[in-house]
Parts: structure tokens; C-alpha cells; sequence
């Protein structure tokens, strides 16, 4: 389980200005580590190399929409929560991707700070929640199969 | 204004909207870092001793604050951008003609369509070598801004439009040619027709094509079209040069 200090935050938006406004904020108020990226496909790269707590992607970015990126994300790293950030043109279309790709949030521009905090912090504690859980679905799979070890043991004496 | 042009106007405003909010955003969150950076810095000298752990709080607030500043400088710039893009495309100059360059009054135009496009049209700029030109500014604006929305709205899905720029036999030359459905042999005479669409009302644009043909015939002007359908469409608008000895200002 991830302690909360070391919780990692990926952020992803064309836009540089977006992205340091983010990460100013998250670093002045939150221990996370801050990830940034304006290339969508190289934030996916990164992803592969290292476990990510909450992702947070702009809508509307020219390689890669953020509701194909966020989908892209949960087949990699199934634990990490995705918001999606999204702008006043596209509300209605993003609310439809949030639906079809089950995304935990949305955050519209310009956004509160306050609500963003309390968002991130939410999503750090459901992605420990995740492997916690996974971490203990294992540990049940395992006692499972030595049980059923144990089981085939006795069989095999008995017979 | 008919309902096809109120429908795109409002489709322009949103974007508009849109564009605005991305530094809008950044700004009004940098305003609450800041804030937050000062306060704390008030609270670490509230008590009159600095200590080591505390000087280097400090350092990394000031490092915060410079960047927040920095980022402000940048957002305010693509709103001041935006504002311009709008006074150049919608000014009340109706009655007087100016030596302007083209390229900055389409470029203009770009920015005021880049919510329009950004996801999935591809933008190729291929500008040639253009002197002033003499005419109306805002209305010439409001040529370029209906055919590259008649463009984006030809392409469906991901496609590419190329901007060519070019200087030739004493005219000004530009192409707007889109990767879009194209317009059958039989619908192409009409293009220029009042009230002419191949699109339903959702769609609608701007001006029209006729509308746009009145005001570059009016300039001395011509706008041709060529069209395959399946592979694209390409306009060309010509202006004539000459009457411009001065610096161009701004379209």
C-alpha cells in the first residue's frame, strides 16, 4: 500500500499554463509528487514505468482526446483514479465519456482549488483502497491454493 | 441574421468561451496560490526568528511565486491575443478600406477557430511571400473565417487543411483546401447561390458564399472553387495589389 506521502499525481494538458497552475497548487498544499506532461502519448509512456494514484487530463488536447488517454490509463494502471478536466464548450460531450468510460470525476475550467484538493485527496485514498484490495483478493488466491494443496495432499495420504 | 448564421455565430462565441477559460483558469487559480504562498510566509515571520527549515520554506515559496507570475504573463497574453482576434474579425470598418497583410488577419482567424479545429484538424500554413494589401479588413477577415469553417465542417473526423499564400499576375492569392467530402459536379455552380447548402441548419456558416463573393467582387476581387468529391474542396481568393506604398497595419 502506497503511503499517502509518496502518492504520485500525473497531469496532463496541452496547455503549459493549465499544467503549472495545477502543479503549483498541488505542490504548495499537498505531499504528492507532481508529474506533468503536455504530450498525452509521452504521459502514456511514463505510466508504463511507474504507479500512478490520480491522473488528471485535459478534454481537449490535438494527439490524443483525454477520455482515449484516461481508457489508455485504467488498461495499464487499473488502480489509478482518472478525472478528466474538462473546458465550457464541451461539457455535454464530456459528461457522455465520463459514462462510457467510468471515469471518477470531472473538474470544469476554471476550476476551485479547494474542490481539486479535496478531489485528489479522494482519489489517492480509493487508488490505496484499489491495491489494498487487490493486495488481499491475492492473498485470498493464494491461501486458496494452498489450501487446495493441503486438500490434494491429504487425498493423495488417505487413498 | 438568419438562423444559419446565429447558429455558427454561437458556435464561434462558445468556442471563444472556451479559449478564454484555459487562461482564465490558470490565472484565477495562480491568484489562490499566491495567497496561500503569502500567508504562509507572513506566519513563518509572525513569530520574528527565521530558522534554517524555514529560510528554505521560503525559498521554495518565492520559487512558487515567480512561476505562478511568469505563467499569469503567459495567460494574459493569449487573452489580450484573443481580444485582438476579435476586433480584427468583427471591426466596425465597414467604410474604410487599409493596407493590411493577410497572413496576420488569417492567422487571426486561426486563433478565433482553434477550438473548432484543434482535436482533429491539422492546420498546414503555407504562406508565400505577400505584400500589402489594399481593402476592407474586417469584412476580408470575414471571408477567411466562412471558408475555413465550411472546410472544417466539409471534414468528417480528422482531416487537414492547407492555408497557400502567393503572389500572382498583380493579385494576392489565397487557398483554403480542405481534405473534406468535396461538392457534387451538379451542386458546384450554385455554391455561390443565395441560400445555397448542402448542410443541414445545424451547420450553418457564417456569412454564405454569396455573401462572401459580394464583398471580394466588390475589392476587384474574384473567389474560384474546385472540387473532388470524396477528396476535398479548394477556394481561391484573389485581391489586387497596388495603392500600398505605406507599412501594412494589422488586418
Amino acid at each position: 500500500m502506497t503511503e499517502e506521502s509518496e502518492a504520485r499525481i500525473l497531469l496532463v494538458d496541452d496547455e503549459e499554463m493549465v499544467l503549472t497552475a495545477l502543479r503549483s497548487f498541488l505542490q504548495l498544499e499537498t505531499p504528492y509528487e507532481v508529474v506533468t506532461h503536455t504530450s498525452p502519448l509521452d504521459a502514456l509512456e511514463s505510466v508504463n514505468g511507474q504507479p500512478i494514484d490520480v491522473v488528471i487530463a485535459d478534454f481537449m488536447m490535438p494527439e490524443m482526446d483525454g477520455v482515449t488517454f484516461l481508457k489508455e490509463v485504467r488498461d495499464r494502471r487499473p488502480e489509478a483514479t482518472r478525472i478528466l478536466l474538462t473546458g465550457y464548450a464541451d461539457k455535454e460531450n464530456a459528461i457522455r465519456a465520463i459514462n462510457e468510460a467510468g471515469l471518477y470525476y470531472y473538474l470544469e475550467k476554471p476550476w476551485d482549488n479547494e474542490k481539486l484538493q479535496v478531489i485528489v485527496r479522494n482519489g489517492v485514498e480509493r487508488a490505496a483502497l484499489f491495491r489494498e484490495l487487490d493486495a488481499r483478493a491475492s492473498e485470498l488466491e493464494s491461501a486458496h491454493d494452498d489450501l487446495d494443496g493441503i486438500r490434494k495432499r491429504l487425498i493423495k495420504a488417505l487413498l | 441574421m438568419s438562423d444559419q448564421d446565429r447558429g455558427s455565430l454561437q458556435q464561434l462565441m462558445a468556442g471563444l468561451a472556451h479559449e478564454l477559460n484555459t487562461p482564465l483558469g490558470a490565472i484565477q487559480s495562480n491568484r489562490d496560490v499566491l495567497n496561500r504562498a503569502v500567508a504562509r510566509i507572513s506566519d513563518i515571520l509572525a513569530d520574528g526568528v527565521v530558522d534554517d527549515e524555514e529560510i528554505e520554506h521560503v525559498r521554495s515559496l518565492a520559487q512558487t511565486i515567480s512561476e505562478v507570475i511568469e505563467i499569469d504573463q503567459v495567460a494574459v497574453d493569449v487573452i489580450a491575443q484573443l481580444v485582438a482576434s476579435v476586433r480584427n474579425c468583427w471591426r466596425p470598418d465597414e467604410h474604410e478600406k487599409r493596407c493590411v497583410d493577410l497572413h496576420r488577419g488569417i492567422d487571426s482567424t486561426l486563433l478565433l477557430l482553434r477550438h473548432e479545429l484543434k482535436n482533429r484538424i491539422k492546420v498546414e500554413k503555407e504562406y508565400g511571400k505577400l505584400p500589402p494589401v489594399f481593402c476592407y479588413p474586417g469584412q476580408t477577415n470575414q471571408v477567411f473565417m466562412n471558408l475555413l469553417l465550411n472546410a472544417s465542417q466539409a471534414i468528417e473526423g480528422e482531416g487537414k487543411i492547407t492555408i497557400r499564400t502567393y503572389e500572382k499576375d498583380g493579385h494576392a492569392a489565397v487557398e483554403i483546401s480542405d481534405t473534406g467530402s468535396g461538392i457534387e459536379s451538379d451542386s458546384i455552380d450554385r455554391i455561390f447561390d443565395s441560400g445555397f447548402t448542402t448542410k443541414g441548419t445545424r451547420s450553418g456558416m457564417g456569412l454564405g458564399l454569396r455573401i462572401c463573393r459580394e464583398i471580394i467582387e466588390r475589392q476587384g476581387g474574384a473567389i474560384e472553387v474546385e472540387s473532388t468529391v470524396g477528396k476535398g474542396s479548394s477556394f481561391r481568393v484573389t485581391l489586387p495589389l497596388g495603392g500600398c506604398e505605406e507599412v501594412a497595419g494589422d488586418l
